[in-house]
């Protein structure tokens, strides 16, 4: 019993780490059509920069959070704007070939600038704990599933109540509509673009206090964002929660009990199939091309 | 080209309902179209045309009720399959595969349409842009030929397939006048040839002047049927277009 | 013509005393522009970017392995059947991915050559066999030498070219392009859309099933982690973007810089070679997203 409720909790807190970096892949997509390519990259250079900010100037992470959401959005907001900006209205496949080439770029020019080696941010607190009736709950662990609920609950809260929120509102569901009504295009998708950096960003710094990161780590993040996305429905933000969660407990309960190779091959096989069967997400209020 | 039997419809609409999520956009449509009618279908924006198109064409399948043509339920079946059968559709965002030339898109529909080999699909296409005007542009791409040509280029690619019934869903949208009475006199011959059409439009001359009867569609359900006379009277029809910029024309 | 000097240069180069290092680097184009071109057949004609190619070349890769190091059959009716393999199990994978739009087709496709690599890493555990060696490789027999690839990968190459050639001019051709430009519109008119797209699907694995028994043979030994690896499936799409999806020589000429690009900086700066590739994406999506033959094509 004790065993399963382990698994449970690593799975419900691995879920909310999911959430965390795939809020902004599903807010971008949701907006623009865009299925970046080069998300997890986004999630690298949070890590990284916390990583070397740590590293060299002994800042802890959760201080360079600020600073990881600013910088990651700025990068965001400008390649959007000067580069992906300039497909947008060409047919998507276009978009992510590119968002690809982008993911080449960064993702080797990280490689070769900082080497293939492994790297940790490991604070005094690092394996502190909680444990609550034999259940270990490590801290940063608690912390990323904080933060995902933060994210979830902030984007939602700037679409819904801001007058920014409602411009990239208007903007993701009839672009010429909105046009017509004052909204500036550009600007709304750069910033879109910008936030959904941003939040990423910072997840990735809190993802390097407790995962090894590595400058190749992207791919499979974004893969998994887009699992993510999927089952809980693109364009969908609060889906981004129910998407983590379910693919975090089944992954963990699977590692548990069958195999742990299993849980990859396991994800994959349950994206096809979801893609297949229900592509609107498990609630069915994702976007279907 | 095969007449139906006379007591037959050849397009019949049964209790046609579609709804997409809480929007009902048609509901309980009954209509039936005679072979070599053309029949008009109009209702203010939003009134549920397009989607009443779709349903034909099999772009979507209807919650409820059938689409009978020549006499066999169709609902359910892909476009394509409609499509060979007899039955094809222009849209109302034109739609063309602009790198082709002129020539290749009318080719598409007679090879695959009307499951012509190459040689013959070729010819009969080039007599096709003949007829609908188009022969001086055969060789060019077609996404650098105007806007009425590619709603002419629509219609021929439609009549490469040889189809039978014919649906128009605003084919002559952003037309003049001229161009107009020009895309009457071509539909004018098409039905000449046997061909049955129903026609989706906005310039109320143009289908009150064409239409042999006319379906009146308001908030996805129908509201009148009759000839153009009939219509223009009906004051169901009035009330519907109460505040649109329209005021119904009587037919000359 | 060009071409016929060009083949025929092409066809005496291993006789004409090359280096062997020439007749290696030829071989290895003549194969990628094979792949490039099986990729080319799907998705450059039909716009469907399928992410997951490698999943039929690996699913070559093997079952030419197994067939030849376990069952000893001879190395023609291992390939061909290969190539049977991958196109079978592209059928019931194609049927439900191709209905999907864009983006969750390059997904499916993705997550497909991934459980592919799984499940053959996972095999001997799962099934409880000892089926593989090691990290799950498969050793084959020492076959011939670099000329024997040289005249199989040249004659692969034409026949993918061939193919490419002969699909644009057809019917099924016009289906694809139909396709491409306004999918819903095809349908309307006629075409059966799912059916073309599966046939180009099939037609693709094959070929890339095929070649992935021809480069097993070459490589004498093969692991999931070499013959299902996504860089496989970047290149092609890579040299077709470059070279100019959708037409028929797109691919050599794609395939044939990259594949030198790739020689020249491969081994000594291995991350330069991967970020040219993605300032090459960039630059063609940005500027040329014809690619070149279609760019000079348009002159």
């Amino acid at each position: 019993m004790l065993l399963f409720l382990q698994s449970l909790i690593n799975g419900i807190l691995l879920g909310g780490i999911y959430a965390s970096y795939s809020a902004g892949f599903s807010l971008i997509f949701g907006v623009m059509g865009v299925i970046n390519i080069f998300h997890g990259e986004m999630v690298m250079l949070g890590a990284f920069l916390t990583y070397w900010l740590f590293t060299l100037f002994h800042i802890d992470p959760f201080l360079t959070l600020p600073l990881s959401f600013f910088l990651l959005f700025v990068f965001g907001y400008l390649v959007q704007r000067f580069v992906i900006h300039r497909v947008v209205e060409a047919p998507p496949m276009i978009s992510y070939i590119l968002t690809f080439g982008i993911h080449l770029i960064i993702a080797y020019s990280a490689l070769w600038v900082w080497t293939a080696d492994f790297r940790a941010v490991t604070t005094s607190y690092s394996g502190l704990n909680a444990t609550i009736g034999g259940v270990i709950i490590p801290y940063a662990r608690l912390a990323t599933f904080g933060l995902a609920l933060i994210v979830v609950a902030g984007l939602y809260f700037l679409l819904k109540k801001t007058e920014t929120g409602r411009a990239i509102q208007a903007a993701a569901q009839d672009k010429e509509m909105a046009r017509l009504m004052g909204v500036n295009i550009t600007r709304t998708y750069a910033l879109t673009f910008g936030i959904g950096a941003a939040v990423t960003g910072v997840a990735g710094s809190l993802i390097s206090t407790y995962f090894i990161i590595f400058p190749q780590m992207g791919l499979s993040y974004t893969i998994m964002a887009f699992c993510v996305v999927v089952l809980g429905g693109m364009g969908y933000i609060p889906g981004t929660l129910w998407g983590g969660l379910i693919l975090g407990v089944v992954q963990s309960l699977i590692a548990t009990y069958l195999n742990a190779g299993l849980s990859g091959a396991l994800t994959f096989i349950l994206l096809f199939i979801v893609l297949i069967v229900r592509p609107a997400g498990i609630a069915g209020k994702g976007i279907v091309d | 080209m095969k007449k139906s039997k006379i007591d037959k419809p050849i397009l019949e609409g049964k209790h046609l309902t579609k709804n997409f999520g809480a929007l009902v956009a048609v509901h309980g449509v009954d209509f039936s179209v005679e072979q070599g009618e053309i029949l008009g279908l109009i209702g203010p924006n939003g009134a549920g045309k397009s989607t009443l198109f779709n349903i034909l064409m099999g772009v979507y399948v209807p919650d409820e009720g059938e689409v009978v043509f020549k006499g066999r339920t169709v609902s359910g079946l892909p476009p394509h399959k409609i499509c060979r059968m007899g039955m094809a559709k222009t849209s109302q965002i034109v739609q063309s595969f602009k790198e082709m030339t002129v020539l290749e898109n009318v080719l598409v529909g007679g090879l695959h349409g009307k499951n012509l080999r190459l040689r013959e699909a070729t010819q009969e296409a080039e007599e096709i842009l003949e007829f609908v005007g188009l022969g001086r542009v055969k060789g060019a791409i077609s996404g650098s030929i105007t806007v009425p040509d590619r709603r002419r280029l629509e219609l021929a690619r439609v009549l490469a397939t040889g189809a039978e019934v014919i649906l128009l869903d605003e084919n002559m949208a952003g037309l003049n006048p001229a161009e107009v009475e020009e895309v009457l006199k071509l539909l004018m011959e098409v039905r000449n040839q046997g061909k049955t059409l129903v026609v989706v439009e906005h310039i109320m001359q143009a289908v009150m002047g064409i239409s042999d009867r006319l379906i009146v569609l308001n908030y996805g359900e129908k509201i009148a049927e009759g000839t153009p006379a009939e219509i223009a009277d009906h004051r169901k029809v009035i009330e519907a277009y109460l505040g649109e910029k329209h005021a119904s024309h009587r037919p000359n | 013509m060009t071409l016929l000097p060009i083949t025929i240069c092409l066809l005496i180069v291993p006789l004409a005393g090359f280096s062997g290092y020439l007749v290696r680097l030829l071989a290895m184009i003549f194969l990628w522009v094979g792949k490039a071109g099986c990729w080319n057949i799907l998705s450059g004609m039909t716009g469907y970017i399928d992410f997951g190619a490698v999943g039929y070349y690996g699913i070559g890769s093997y079952a030419t392995a197994l067939l030849m190091s376990k069952a000893h059959a001879p190395f023609l009716v291992s390939v061909l059947v290969s190539g049977l393999v991958s196109a079978l199990i592209a059928l019931p994978i194609g049927l439900p991915t191709l209905r999907l739009r864009g983006a969750y087709f390059g997904i499916a496709t993705l997550a497909f050559a991934e459980a592919m690599k799984q499940i053959i890493l996972e095999f001997d555990k799962t099934a409880g066999v000892r089926f593989f060696e090691g990290p799950h490789g498969i050793t084959l027999p020492i076959g011939p030498g670099n000329e024997f690839f040289y005249y199989f990968g040249f004659g692969v190459m034409v026949v993918v070219i061939a193919m490419t050639y002969w699909i644009r001019r057809s019917k099924f051709g016009y289906a694809l392009r139909a396709v491409r430009e306004a999918e819903q519109a095809a349908e309307l008119a006629g075409v059966d859309t799912l059916s073309a797209k599966v046939k180009a699907y099939m037609i693709s694995a094959f070929f890339l099933g095929l070649i992935g028994g021809i480069e097993t043979y070459w490589l004498t030994y093969i692991t999931p982690h070499m013959v299902f690896d996504v860089l496989i499936t970047i290149q092609m799409v890579v040299m077709s973007l470059l070279g100019g999806m959708g037409t028929v020589f797109g691919p050599a000429v794609g395939a044939s810089f990259l594949t030198v690009l790739y020689e020249l900086f491969h081994r000594d700066f291995p991350y330069t070679y991967t970020i040219l590739v993605g300032f090459i994406i960039v630059v063609v999506v940005l500027l040329m997203p014809k690619g070149i033959v279609g760019t000079l094509r348009k002159r």
